[in-house]
C-alpha cells in the first residue's frame, strides 16, 4: 500500500529529517513508527501525505507516485495530524460537511456518510454542538471521522493519542483497531508511546535519527531481547553459587544475577521454564519463597536498537522555526553556536552513544539492588504527595477552571523528588566507579514517582 | 477552485457571524481616529486653500482607508493560528485547491472590511460629515475599499507564510499601514505636504485609493478620478493576490 525506497529529506535549515529510509506497508496492516520526538516520524508522514517535499527517493502511496500524482494520492489518503485539524468554531457536522466538499463529494453522499461515521464513532448526539465544547477525546474522534469521509484506502495518524487521558486513549485504540478489522483499512501511525505501538500495531518500525532500525512484530521484537525475566526469592540462600550453578544447567537459562535473596534468571520463555526451575530447586533442597516473571517491554527493545531509552532520546530532525532567524544579523558567539549545534547532528555520533549504552545497560542491572531502597523512599514520598494533593484539591475547588496550579504543583514535587533521589544516588554510587549516566536516572525516577498519574509524566511531547 | 473558495469562504463567514464582536474589534481604531482627528484638526479647514468646508468632510475618505488598513493588515495572523491549529495541513492533505485557501481568506477579510467601512460611514454621518450619501456612489466607493482590502489581506497572508511567526508579521503590518497612510493625502491635503512626501505619494497605492474615493464621494463626483483610483487599486490587488497565492503554493517545508 505504501512503498518507500531510500527516502531522503533535509530541511532548509540543514537538519536531516529522514535518512535513506525504506519501508513497505502492506494492505490492511497497522504499522507503527515508533521513536522519540524529532526522530523523523512526522517528517516521514508529512512527505507521504504530500505536505512536505523531499530530496530524493521513490515513494508510492496507494499505487500512486507522491511526486507526479499528488492529486490521486490526496484522494486516496486520510490524514489526522498531531494538532487537531477540526475547526473549533464549527459544529461537528459542519466540519464533516466542509471536508466532504473539499473532497468534491456529492452533497447527498456526504450526508449519508456523516450519519455512518457519526454512528461508528458514537458522536451522533454531539454532531450539532460546536467543536470548542468537545472533550479532547471527542475532538480526536471527530478528527478521524473527517479524515475518513471520502473512504480513503490509507489512513495516516500522527501521534493519535497525544495529550489524551488514559480512558480516552484506550477507547481510541479500540476504534482504530476496529477500523482496521472491519474495513481492512491500512493504517500508518506514529507514536512515542511504547504501549501504543505494542497494543495497536501489527508491525513496529523503530525509527531513530531519520533511519529505520528494525521493523518487526512487537512480540517478536520483545522475544529477541534476552527473553523473559524469572525472579526466584529464596528463604535462606546459604550457597548462592550452588543454586546458580544448579539452575544454569538448564539450557534455556541465558543469564542470571543475584540481588540479595533474589535470583533473576533471563530465560527464553518464562511461562514454561518456571515449573522446571522450581523442580530443580526442590531437587537441590532449596525452598523457593516467591516467584515472579516479567516480559521485556518495548523500551528494552528500543534501547537495544537505538542505544537510548525512548524517554531520554530527543532527535534533531524537526523543522524548527527559529533556524531561520538563528544567528542572522549578528548574534555574536551564539551565531557560531547555532552552527556548531547543527554540525553535531552528524550520524557518527550515534556509534558513540551505543558504546556508552552497553555500559549503561550493565549499570542498569546493578541498579536493581539500589532500587529497593529507592522504592521505600518513593513510598515515603508518595504519602507525602497524597497529603499534598489533598491540600491541593481543597485549594483548587473554588477555581476549578484555571489549570495553572495543577501543573505547577507536580512540577515542584518532581523537583523535590529529583533532589532527593539525587542525594540518594550519590551516596549509593560511591562504591561503583562509573557515575550514573545522566540521561536516564532523572527521567526514570520522576516517572516512578508519578506512576499513578500517567499522563503527567510525559513531557509536553509535541513535535513542534 | 471557485467552488472550494465558496465553501471555505462560507466557513469563515460562519465563524465571523458566531463572534461578531471579534470581527468588529478592529473598528475601534478608525472610530477613535475619526473622533480625535476630527476635533484635533478642526481648524485646518479655516486655512486658506483647504479643499473642504470642514476637516471632517475632508477626512471621511481617509478614515475609510484607515478602516481597510487596520482591518486587513493583520489577516495573516489568523492564518498562522490556523496553521498551528492544524486545519491548514488538513486542507493541504486534501485535494482542495491551494489558491482557494488563500482566496477565501482574503475575500473574507475584504468583505469584513467593507462592512466595517459602512459602519464608519454611519458614524461619520452622525458626527455631521457632509459627504455624498448617494447609494450608488457609496457602492462605487466600496468597490475600491473591497479591492484595497483584498490587497492588504493578501500582503499580510503572503508575509505570514514567508515569516512564519506572529511577531515580525505584526511589525510588518504596522509598517504597511502607518507610513503609507501619512505618505498619502488621507489626512492632509496635497497642498500642505512637503514636496518629497508628495513625490512618494505617486507610487503609493493608498494615495490612488483615497483620491478615488474622495472623487466619487465629492459633492460633484469626478468619475475620472474614481476610475484612476479603481484601476490602480485593481492592479495592486491583483498583483498582491498573485504573489500571496504563489507564496502559499511554495509553502512546503
Amino acid at each position: 500500500m505504501i512503498n518507500i525506497k531510500k527516502l531522503n529529506k533535509t530541511y532548509a535549515s540543514g537538519a536531516l529529517a529522514v535518512d535513506q529510509l525504506s519501508l513497505q506497508v502492506n494492505e490492511g496492516e497497522i504499522l507503527a513508527l515508533l521513536g522519540p520526538n524529532g526522530a523523523g516520524k512526522s517528517s516521514t508522514i508529512r512527505v507521504l501525505t504530500t505536505l512536505s517535499g523531499f530530496d530524493d527517493g521513490e515513494v508510492t502511496v496507494a499505487g500512486y507516485n507522491i511526486d507526479s500524482e499528488q492529486e490521486k494520492v490526496r484522494q486516496s489518503i486520510g490524514y489526522v495530524a498531531q494538532e487537531t485539524g477540526v475547526d473549533y468554531f464549527l459544529t461537528g457536522r459542519e466540519n464533516l460537511m466542509l471536508q466532504g466538499h473539499l473532497y468534491r463529494m456529492k452533497k447527498k453522499d456526504i450526508v449519508s456518510r456523516i450519519d455512518e461515521l457519526a454512528n461508528y464513532f458514537e458522536i451522533a448526539d454531539v454532531l450539532d454542538t460546536l467543536v470548542s465544547n468537545y472533550s479532547g477525546g471527542m475532538r480526536r474522534k471527530l478528527d478521524i471521522a473527517t479524515a475518513l469521509i471520502h473512504r480513503p484506502k490509507v489512513l495516516f495518524l500522527d501521534e493519535p493519542t497525544l495529550g489524551l487521558d488514559t480512558p480516552s486513549r484506550q477507547s481510541l485504540w479500540r476504534y482504530i483497531r476496529k477500523l482496521n478489522d472491519e474495513l481492512n483499512l491500512t493504517i500508518l501511525l506514529t507514536t512515542h508511546y511504547l504501549e501504543e505501538a505494542d497494543k495497536l500495531s501489527n508491525r513496529v518500525a523503530i525509527i531513530h535519527k531519520g533511519q529505520i532500525k528494525v521493523i518487526e512484530n512487537p512480540d517478536t521484537l520483545k522475544d529477541q531481547i534476552r527473553g523473559d525475566v524469572v525472579s526466584l526469592q529464596f528463604k535462606v540462600p546459604e550457597d548462592k553459587n550452588q543454586i546458580a550453578n544448579g539452575l544454569s544447567k538448564n539450557d534455556f537459562v541465558k543469564d542470571q544475577k543475584w540481588e540479595q535473596d533474589k535470583l533473576h534468571l533471563y530465560v527464553s520463555n518464562g511461562a514454561t521454564s518456571i515449573p522446571r526451575l522450581i523442580e530443580n530447586c526442590s531437587a537441590l533442597n532449596y525452598t523457593v519463597e516467591n516467584v515472579s516473571y516479567s516480559r521485556p517491554t518495548l523500551d528494552d527493545v528500543f534501547i537495544q536498537y537505538t542505544g537510548s531509552s525512548i524517554d531520554a532520546s530527543e532527535g534533531d530532525g524537526e523543522n524548527k522555526w527559529w533556524e531561520k532567524w538563528a544567528g542572522k544579523g549578528g548574534g555574536g558567539k551564539w551565531a557560531k553556536k547555532w552552527q556548531e549545534e547543527q554540525a553535531d547532528d552528524s550520524p557518527e555520533n550515534t556509534t558513540d552513544e551505543k558504546q556508552w549504552s552497553a555500559e549503561e545497560a550493565e549499570q542498569w542491572h546493578k541498579s536493581k539492588e539500589w532500587s529497593e531502597e529507592e522504592t521505600t523512599q518513593w513510598q515515603d514520598n508518595k504519602q507525602w504527595n497524597q497529603e499534598e494533593s489533598a491540600a491541593w484539591h481543597e485549594s483548587q475547588q473554588p477555581q476549578a477552571e484555571s489549570t495553572e496550579p495543577l501543573q505547577a504543583q507536580p512540577m515542584e514535587l518532581k523537583k523535590k523528588k529529583a533532589e532527593n533521589t539525587q542525594k540518594e544516588k550519590q551516596s549509593d554510587t560511591t562504591d561503583s566507579e562509573t557515575s550514573w549516566p545522566k540521561n536516564n536516572d532523572g527521567d526514570e525516577n520522576n516517572n516512578q514517582s508519578w506512576g499513578n498519574n500517567n499522563d503527567k509524566k510525559w513531557p509536553d511531547g509535541s513535535d513542534k | 477552485m471557485l467552488t472550494d473558495t465558496w465553501y471555505l469562504f462560507n466557513k469563515y463567514v460562519k465563524i465571523s457571524m458566531r463572534m461578531p464582536l471579534w470581527s468588529l474589534f478592529s473598528l475601534i481604531q478608525p472610530l477613535i481616529w475619526l473622533f480625535i482627528f476630527g476635533s484635533l484638526f478642526e481648524y485646518f479647514a479655516e486655512l486658506p486653500g483647504f479643499p473642504a468646508d470642514t476637516y471632517i468632510d475632508y477626512f471621511v475618505p481617509g478614515v475609510l482607508i484607515m478602516t481597510v488598513l487596520f482591518g486587513s493588515s493583520w489577516a495573516g495572523v489568523s492564518l498562522l493560528r490556523e496553521i498551528s491549529a492544524g486545519t491548514v495541513d488538513k486542507m493541504l492533505a486534501s485535494p482542495a485547491s491551494r489558491s482557494a485557501i488563500v482566496l477565501s481568506r482574503v475575500l473574507h477579510s475584504a468583505v469584513q472590511v467593507v462592512i466595517q467601512a459602512l459602519i464608519v460611514l454611519v458614524a461619520a454621518w452622525m458626527m455631521g460629515a457632509t459627504t455624498s450619501y448617494n447609494p450608488i456612489y457609496i457602492l462605487l466607493a466600496m468597490s475600491i475599499i473591497l479591492l484595497l482590502g483584498v490587497a492588504f489581506a493578501a500582503l499580510s497572508n503572503g508575509l505570514a507564510i514567508m515569516l512564519q511567526r506572529e511577531e515580525p508579521l505584526v511589525i510588518m503590518g504596522n509598517l504597511m499601514t502607518m507610513p503609507l497612510m501619512f505618505f498619502s493625502s488621507a489626512m492632509v491635503p496635497e497642498k500642505f505636504m512637503p514636496e518629497w512626501i508628495h513625490a512618494i505619494g505617486i507610487v503609493n497605492p493608498i494615495e490612488y485609493a483615497v483620491t478615488g474615493i474622495r472623487s466619487i464621494l465629492a459633492a460633484e463626483p469626478d468619475f475620472n478620478g474614481f476610475a484612476m483610483g479603481f484601476g490602480v487599486t485593481f492592479l495592486f490587488s491583483a498583483a498582491t493576490l498573485y504573489w500571496a497565492i504563489s507564496a502559499f503554493k511554495a509553502y512546503r517545508d
